[in-house]
């Protein structure tokens, strides 16, 4: 260190990188969610109060297809039970926060922002609650930003909605490859296709995914209890690693593995 | 539409008809619920308690089922019958493989998911 430069600043240079690659996918939410019949105003309330790309993509594109909104809001909840997970792998790095902290916290807590803290958390034992939820803050102002943005442009140019669509389908892509860290995850991923093509076509309605959701999430937790700890050959196949290149692994799980 | 959650009251109304703004309000307002419960209560829960291993296991598995579920909708599922058409969209496949590729190669988000615009624009106009 050769001159203290001051926190916000520091943490900002963090923030960075993520703060740019909300960019033009807040923008591509915004002009869905205009496509999709929310106004400016709702469309930035909605980017700041649930703040999740994939939450706000799907209600986009839901509510195209004129889905119930109950059916949209239990599809919602599954997609952001990914957050239970996320929020208790951090909880041990809040033992001494208030509970205000830790609402204030939880309602910016997102995939990217987490993938931050929790790498500053493991990595720089100087990193406090404090700069995490600047980092938070940081990328929520951007992500707004960007929809409402979206949610202007959207009005003025013509867009093929299709093409922006796929916005959507390819952010679930990109969560599917870095879920995957051995063959079981990868199988209960098949096993999941699989049941939501049957799931959706017999129940034909949305309903149909969180049926599959149910099922493939518990067929992998059986799995693992079963599995986990026997010592067998099975067992070793199944958590048997499914690594990225080298120059990738940047992450804790990484170096630990190595 | 033959719809399971038809006979919800709240549902009911909301079908056919396109929604206003105050709906779009109480949508968010659900929405806003639904995003706030699992991020706050286990980590307030957890920060006093030890994670029970269930838990963990169980919910390890959540979002990849999930991810795969929203994904084959988007692609092989047609929303207006909901009917299953594998060679529907050849233009998403394709430019899926490309998005799959990339995020292994780089994992950059931004990347992956702006390389999956451009290749689905790109085949749909050579198409």
């Amino acid at each position: 260190m050769k001159r203290e430069e001051p926190n916000w600043l520091a943490v900002l240079k963090i923030s960075m990188p993520l703060c740019l690659s909300y960019l033009p996918i807040g923008l591509a939410c915004g002009i869905l969610l205009h496509a999709a019949g929310f106004n400016f105003i709702m469309t930035f309330l909605v980017s700041i109060v649930v703040f999740s790309g994939g939450a706000q993509f799907l209600i986009a594109s839901l509510l195209t297809i004129n889905a119930p909104m109950l059916s949209i809001v239990v599809t919602l909840f599954f997609l952001e039970l990914r957050y239970a997970l996320l929020g208790s792998s951090l909880s041990k790095y809040m033992k001494n926060q208030p509970q205000r902290f830790i609402w204030l916290f939880s309602v910016s807590l997102n995939d990217e922002n987490y993938a931050i803290n929790y790498l500053k958390f493991a990595t720089d034992k100087n990193w406090t609650p404090r700069q995490a939820l600047m980092v938070e803050h940081y990328s929520l102002i951007s992500w707004a930003a960007a929809n409402l943005v979206g949610s202007l442009v959207g009005s003025a140019i013509s867009i093929n909605l299709e093409i922006v669509d796929f916005a959507l389908t390819a952010l679930f892509l990109y969560m599917i490859v870095m879920q995957v860290r051995n063959r079981l995850t990868l199988i209960i991923g098949l096993l999941s296709a699989v049941l939501a093509a049957v799931c959706l076509v017999a129940t034909k309605s949305t309903i149909g995914i969180i049926i599959s959701t149910l099922l493939a999430s518990f067929v992998g937790f059986f799995i693992e209890s079963r599995l986990r700890h026997t010592g067998t050959k099975a067992e070793r196949w199944m958590f048997g690693k499914v690594r990225g290149p080298a120059m990738t692994r940047k992450t804790i799980e990484d170096k630990n593995e190595s | 539409m033959n719809n399971l959650l038809l006979n919800a009251p709240v549902v009911a109304q909301s079908v056919n008809s396109t929604m206003d703004s105050w709906d779009h309000l109480l949508l968010i307002f659900l929405a806003a619920i639904a995003a706030f419960i699992p991020r706050y209560f286990p980590m307030r829960f957890f920060t006093k308690r030890e994670i029970p291993e269930w838990f963990n296991e169980w919910m390890k598995y959540v979002p990849v089922s999930l991810f795969t579920a929203l994904v084959i909708k988007g692609i092989f599922i047609d929303t207006a019958s909901y009917s299953f058409h594998l060679f529907g969209h050849v233009n998403q496949i394709i430019a899926a493989v490309i998005v799959i590729i990339i995020t292994y190669m780089t994992r950059s988000m931004a990347l992956s998911v702006i390389a999956g615009l451009v290749a689905v624009a790109l085949i749909t106009f050579l198409m």
